[in-house]
């Protein structure tokens, strides 16, 4: 009799031991996940924050764009149009997108205005008149600067999202992260210019350079 | 996306692969592993870090006078005393890498850590003398001061005519100036650069125990009993001064005038740069 209570003592000491480790390891893996999130949120803000700064150059941009004389109209108006479908898919500045399809859209209708611009800008190349302005060569050089601010803040969104995804996936940790509603985010996904932008030879006698291998060398041909 | 792009690689991979291998599935792992460690390989020969800079200025390509590069250099140090802002001009005679100007020299600046770091206003004026370029980096926190219009306006204005017409000494000055004034009302200074604010931490203790012998004696009487000398150990006192890490791999640059030297301490402090700045070939 004395014994059983003196087992049943020790095991109960023992539960609340254990409760009390597990306790400690739901508070501190909890407190973790929202630090990791409340950075991808963080850093999404960070990524919105430039593609607005490009997308308030469009309006000056087109303007001074349309004063040169007899400047070809569809590239301005695939801009225009293509600035308008950004303004359409317009995402939670402050929450990063969890869902992928969300993320997509708005990766698309960015993606069309970089390749609005960019045909923009070739076309210019035609009107040395235009190119001569104070005002074109200060907007170039403003979009130049932002579409470089995309790249980074891109690749540093997807560096945290990196991080919080494996967190949320990896065990022990993804226990809490299901029962908390702790979901992986997605990212962005390398596509369209990537391919494209830089020219790799491989030629195996002597050590090539390919720049398409580096994360940041791609995500800097995405904006 | 990586895996698909050496393509013709992969083929004269195959036609090449050890005749022991006869499984396929060994043979795709086999080839899995030489893809992987190529572009392992030619991701590390795609780009170079070049090392830091042991001073403000540096010229690394023979374009500038000894006494020039020492007068840029003691300038851009009184201007870091002054107002604290931290801005340094490198001159390479090739970009190692394949990479546009922009994203390479951000990631430089970025890894460098130039500009103070809590106030992240470190400005970098980038020249690549073969290739004809040039890039003024500009820190998250000096965005606002030096826009990129700012910027782009001193590289194409100030720097480009003199440079198309060699006057490299005279295109550099220029530019210098430039970025002091868009920079100058940003920050404070401390009257002292961030190097010699951290000297001064050590003089500062220094001067504190000077004024507290009976500190020194705790600490000798704590210290002494570990400092004997026992068997078998060899006490070297290791480092041997300041020496500059120069991790990169540096690549043939002959070393040119460069300024700098006989600080100690870290140089740079932890700024970061978001891809602002502008520049372009001349």
């Amino acid at each position: 009799m004395n014994k059983f209570a003196i087992g049943c003592g020790g095991l109960l000491v023992i539960l609340i031991f254990l409760a009390f480790v597990i306790g400690l390891f739901f508070w501190g893996t909890y407190n973790r996940l929202v630090g990791l999130q409340q950075g991808v949120d963080t850093q999404w803000a960070q990524v919105q924050t430039v593609y607005q700064r490009r997308a308030d150059l469009i309006p000056n941009l087109v303007n001074t764009v349309a004063g040169a004389a007899n400047f070809e109209k569809s590239t301005l108006t695939e801009v225009t149009n293509a600035r308008a479908s950004v303004g359409r898919v317009q995402l939670d500045p402050n929450k990063a997108p969890t869902d992928a399809k969300q993320l997509q859209e708005f990766q698309a209708a960015q993606g069309q205005l970089s390749n609005a611009l960019s045909r923009l800008l070739v076309v210019a190349e035609n009107y040395p008149q235009l190119r001569a302005t104070e005002n074109f060569q200060g907007l170039q050089a403003q979009l130049e600067g932002t579409e470089n601010r995309i790249a980074v803040e891109r690749n540093k969104f997807n560096t945290v999202v990196q991080d919080y995804n494996v967190a949320v996936k990896r065990f022990p940790t993804n226990m809490i992260a299901g029962m908390f509603g702790f979901s992986p985010r997605p990212f962005f996904a390398a596509q369209q210019g990537a391919e494209k932008a830089p020219t790799v030879n491989f030629n195996f006698g002597s050590p090539s350079p390919a720049p398409a291998a580096s994360p940041a060398a791609t995500a800097a041909a995405t904006p | 996306m990586k895996v698909d792009r050496p393509l013709r690689g992969r083929c004269r991979i195959r036609a090449a692969s050890p005749p022991f291998l006869t499984s396929s599935a060994e043979r795709s792992i086999h080839l899995a592993l030489i893809v992987i460690t190529l572009s392992a390989i030619s991701l590390s020969a795609a780009e170079v870090i070049p090392p830091k800079p042991p001073g403000y200025f540096q010229d690394n390509a023979g374009i500038v006078s000894e006494a020039t590069a020492l007068r840029f250099n003691e300038q851009l140090a009184q201007f870091e005393r002054d107002t604290s802002n931290q801005v340094w001009v490198v001159i390479y005679p090739k970009m190692q890498s394949d990479d546009d100007v922009a994203a390479y020299t951000r990631r430089v600046a970025e890894t460098w850590g130039v500009g103070q770091k809590d106030k992240r206003n470190g400005v970098v004026l980038f020249v690549f003398t073969q290739d004809r370029k040039i890039f003024i980096q500009v820190g998250y926190g000096l965005e606002g001061a030096l826009p990129d219009v700012t910027a782009f306006d001193i590289y194409e204005n100030r720097i480009k005519p003199r440079f198309r017409s060699n006057d490299y000494e005279g295109g550099l000055a220029e530019g210098i100036d430039s970025i002091f004034k868009a920079i100058r009302g940003e920050y404070k200074g401390t009257g002292k650069t961030a190097r010699e604010s951290q000297s001064n931490v050590a003089k500062k203790i220094g001067l504190f125990l000077l004024n507290h012998p009976v500190l020194i004696i705790l600490i000798v009487l704590f210290f002494i009993p570990r400092l004997r000398p026992r068997k078998g150990y060899h006490y070297s006192s290791g480092g041997g001064g300041w020496a500059w890490s120069y991790g990169g791999g540096g690549g043939d640059w002959s070393s040119g005038g460069g300024g700098g030297g006989g600080f100690s301490g870290s140089f740079g402090g932890g700024g970061s740069f978001g891809g602002g700045g502008a520049g372009g070939s001349w």
